[in-house]
């Protein structure tokens, strides 16, 4: 067992001096490599952690929403709908939800004004509850700054603050200005008794599926989103099939794989009179292949734990701060959110395994045909 | 100790390329003796070091090391005689370039785990016995010639076998250096080694420490005692 | 120093570091349960229904209840364009039904 360890470490011993004669290009080549695995894990990291606080935190929203469609656009929902659906068996709770958008000419961001379902969280006339990105991009200068909308030109609408909701929440709540009825309905001059849709508290979640067959009938243009379908929608959101982050990196690791390949198997004349001198003063072609198995190993496993725990680094103690740009695309609100740290081992294995594995198969393969050939080559 | 009985080998067999370089050659080779193969370029003498240093197979006949056969085994354990029996120095030395003297000399040591401290003080000791111990952290490619033979005298023996096989060990000396070659294979000798090399240098094939010199002409033998 | 023990020790350091990481999720995790369920308690009282990732456009705020299954979005010409967009995905049931919600008998009339 010692002579077995002493005989890899001496094989291992070689391979790094061997690697070490071409500092640069190796370290180089192991830099890149480490940069293409950190973006892949970062991206995964990244994107398991939101999956999950969508999972969690979306737990809450409405079982099912009803939305009216006129010519195939949302459109206002009447109130007096709330009272047909009311009568559906299996319906606990029914509640028209007004929300609606306000672009921000001052700044070019765009808020989400909404009315709590709560009633108890609706604040009082005249003020509203901001989200956390709100005292940001409108650099309101102090705590209880009161907030002003501006909806056409010469229009002053103002708002007092009554509070702040804590950046914790950030992911869902940044840009919400909450208001009561009363407010929201003014605001956007709404007329009494419509709502932008109605959502339904369902007692029995096994009713669903009766529940919304039935309102189909009743309101055949209505268009009905569960909460199972929300989940999926985050659940597939950044998916390997929908992110673009996955492509990039997936032509980056494409891109490396061809470098390490022209690398690794561009066995060059010297690569192979050195495994000529090996094998003729004693090394037999297992030695040869695990001293070339050490080099891919040492090379793509150095470069797998820099990339991961860079990336662990990355998502999770700097906010996933280099994805920010393009996650935030044109908007001018992008919340100030932090993830929940965690590491999926599958994932991680996974990875691994996608990673490490064809780098040290494009190192041995080639190898194979120079490690059996004869010693006696050399002396020729 | 090394008997070679009817050896043939064949090049690139069945083929029109087909070259003979060996034809039916019968050899013993003394224990503890310096014998020397000489003859011109193409007349088999480098293909029969091979065959006797278990680097190639012969296409027909037997080699036997100590009365044991080893012209039949599988690479495996031709590897493993060829281990435990020979060093080899060649004849453009062969030592790994970037490497340092050192890394060069432990090579051979590497694939049998031994103790790595012990086998780098067998290496200085060998260094040191053939003068070029101050050398040892040097890369192999600042090296004169005659110290590059030293360093490849020393991986050759840093497993401590018992034959040496040196392939045209002088060609690239000069004469003293051809000389202080022979002084070495002496003390060698000395230690209780067996030396076989190949060389059509005539200051080898005269010299006083040589054993036998064993004449080929294209694949066989022209024997003469020296 | 061989050269292997420098690099071992590196590559121990690495995996102490990944273990490090994995240790610190853990510890993490009841602050943050605790966190999420706020936020989830936030969700329930507003009635919210989407992540405020994306405030750029309309169907990128609120994905899960975009028009996603209208074919244009502002007006015909009006490819994808929001650079979010690329990250939603396609409506769970595809774009089409596969039917359209008549019995046979009543196709037949």
């Amino acid at each position: 067992m010692t002579s077995w360890l002493r005989r890899q470490r001496a094989l291992a011993e070689y391979t790094l001096a061997a690697l070490a004669r071409r500092r640069i290009k190796n370290t180089g080549l192991l830099l890149i490599y480490a940069v293409v695995i950190f973006v892949v894990a970062s991206a995964t990291l990244f994107a398991t952690a939101l999956r999950k606080e969508a999972e969690v935190v979306l737990a809450g929203a409405p079982e099912l929403i009803v939305q009216n469609l006129v010519m195939g656009r949302h459109d206002m929902i009447s109130g007096e709908v709330i009272a047909e659906i009311d009568g559906i068996r299996g319906v606990a709770g029914i509640k028209g939800r007004l929300w609606g958008y306000f672009y921000d000419r001052l700044n070019g961001a765009n808020y989400t004004l909404m009315v709590p379902l709560d009633p108890d969280m609706a604040p009082p006339e005249g003020q509203a509850i901001i989200g956390e990105s709100l005292p940001r991009v409108r650099e309101l200068p102090w705590e209880t700054a009161p907030l002003f909308l501006s909806r056409y030109p010469g229009d002053l609408v103002r708002f007092d603050i009554a509070e702040r909701l804590s950046s914790e929440s950030a992911l869902v709540s940044t840009d919400l200005i909450l208001l009561n009825e009363a407010d929201f309905r003014a605001f956007f001059e709404l007329p009494e008794n419509v709502y932008t849709d109605i959502a339904l508290s369902i007692r029995n979640p096994r009713e669903i599926d009766t529940i919304v067959e039935k309102i189909g009938r009743l309101l055949p243009n209505a268009r009905l989103v569960t909460r199972d379908e929300i989940a999926r929608t985050y659940q597939k959101l950044f998916s390997w099939r929908e992110g673009i982050m996955v492509l990039l990196a997936g032509a980056s690791v494409l891109a490396f794989v061809i470098f390490a390949s022209e690398k690794a198997s561009g066995l060059s004349a010297e690569e192979t009179r050195e495994i000529g001198i090996l094998k003729a003063i004693g090394w037999d072609t297992g030695d040869v292949i695990a001293m070339k198995l050490w080099e891919g190993g040492l090379i793509s496993f150095s470069a797998f734990l820099l990339g991961t725990v860079l990336a662990y680094l990355h998502v999770f103690a700097f906010d996933a701060g280099l994805f920010a740009s393009v996650l935030k695309g044109w908007s001018v609100i992008y919340p100030d959110f932090a993830l929940t740290p965690g590491i999926d081992g599958l994932q991680l294995t996974a990875l691994f395994f996608l990673t490490v594995l064809p780098y040290v198969a494009a190192t041995i393969v080639p190898i194979w045909r120079a490690a059996t050939a004869d010693p006696d080559q050399v002396m020729r | 100790m090394i008997s070679v009985q009817s050896v043939c080998k064949t090049y690139n067999e069945g083929r029109p390329s087909a070259l003979t370089a060996l034809d039916g050659i019968d050899l013993e080779i003394a224990r503890n003796a310096l014998t020397v193969f000489k003859g011109p370029s193409g007349s088999g003498k480098t293909t029969l070091l091979s065959i006797i240093s278990c680097m190639a197979r012969p296409t027909s006949g037997r080699v036997l090391i100590d009365g044991r056969m080893v012209s039949g085994l599988p690479e495996r354990f031709l590897t493993l005689e060829r281990r435990r029996t020979f060093g080899f120095v060649f004849q453009r030395f062969n030592l790994i370039r970037g490497l340092t003297v050192l890394e060069n000399v432990l090579l051979p040591a590497a694939p049998l785990g031994g103790e790595p401290r012990a086998d780098a003080k067998r290496a200085l000791a060998r260094l040191e016995m053939l003068g070029i111990a101050g050398k040892a952290g040097e890369r192999v490619e600042f090296l004169s010639g005659g110290e590059a033979q030293r360093a490849a005298i020393a991986r050759a023996l840093i497993n401590d076998p018992p034959v040496l096989i040196a392939d045209e060990p002088t060609a690239n000396l000069d004469t003293e250096l051809a000389h202080r070659f022979l002084d070495i294979v002496a003390g060698l000798r000395a230690e209780g080694r067996t030396v076989i090399m190949t060389s059509h240098d005539p200051r080898i094939w005269a010299a006083e420490q040589v054993d036998r010199v064993v004449s080929m002409r294209d694949g066989r033998l022209e024997e003469n005692a020296a | 120093m061989r050269r292997t023990s420098i690099v071992f020790g590196f590559l121990a350091a690495g995996t102490a570091m990944l273990a490090l990481a994995a240790l610190h999720a853990r510890i993490a995790a009841a602050p943050e349960r605790a966190r999420m369920a706020r936020s989830a308690a936030l969700v329930r009282a507003v009635g919210l229904t989407d992540l405020a990732l994306f405030t750029e456009a309309r169907f990128t705020r609120n994905p899960a209840l975009a028009d996603l299954q209208t074919a244009f979005q502002d007006a015909p010409m009006s490819f994808e364009h929001f650079p979010s967009g690329t990250f939603a995905p396609r409506p769970a049931a595809g774009f089409g039904r596969g039917e359209l919600r008549f019995g046979p008998e009543e196709v037949a009339r």
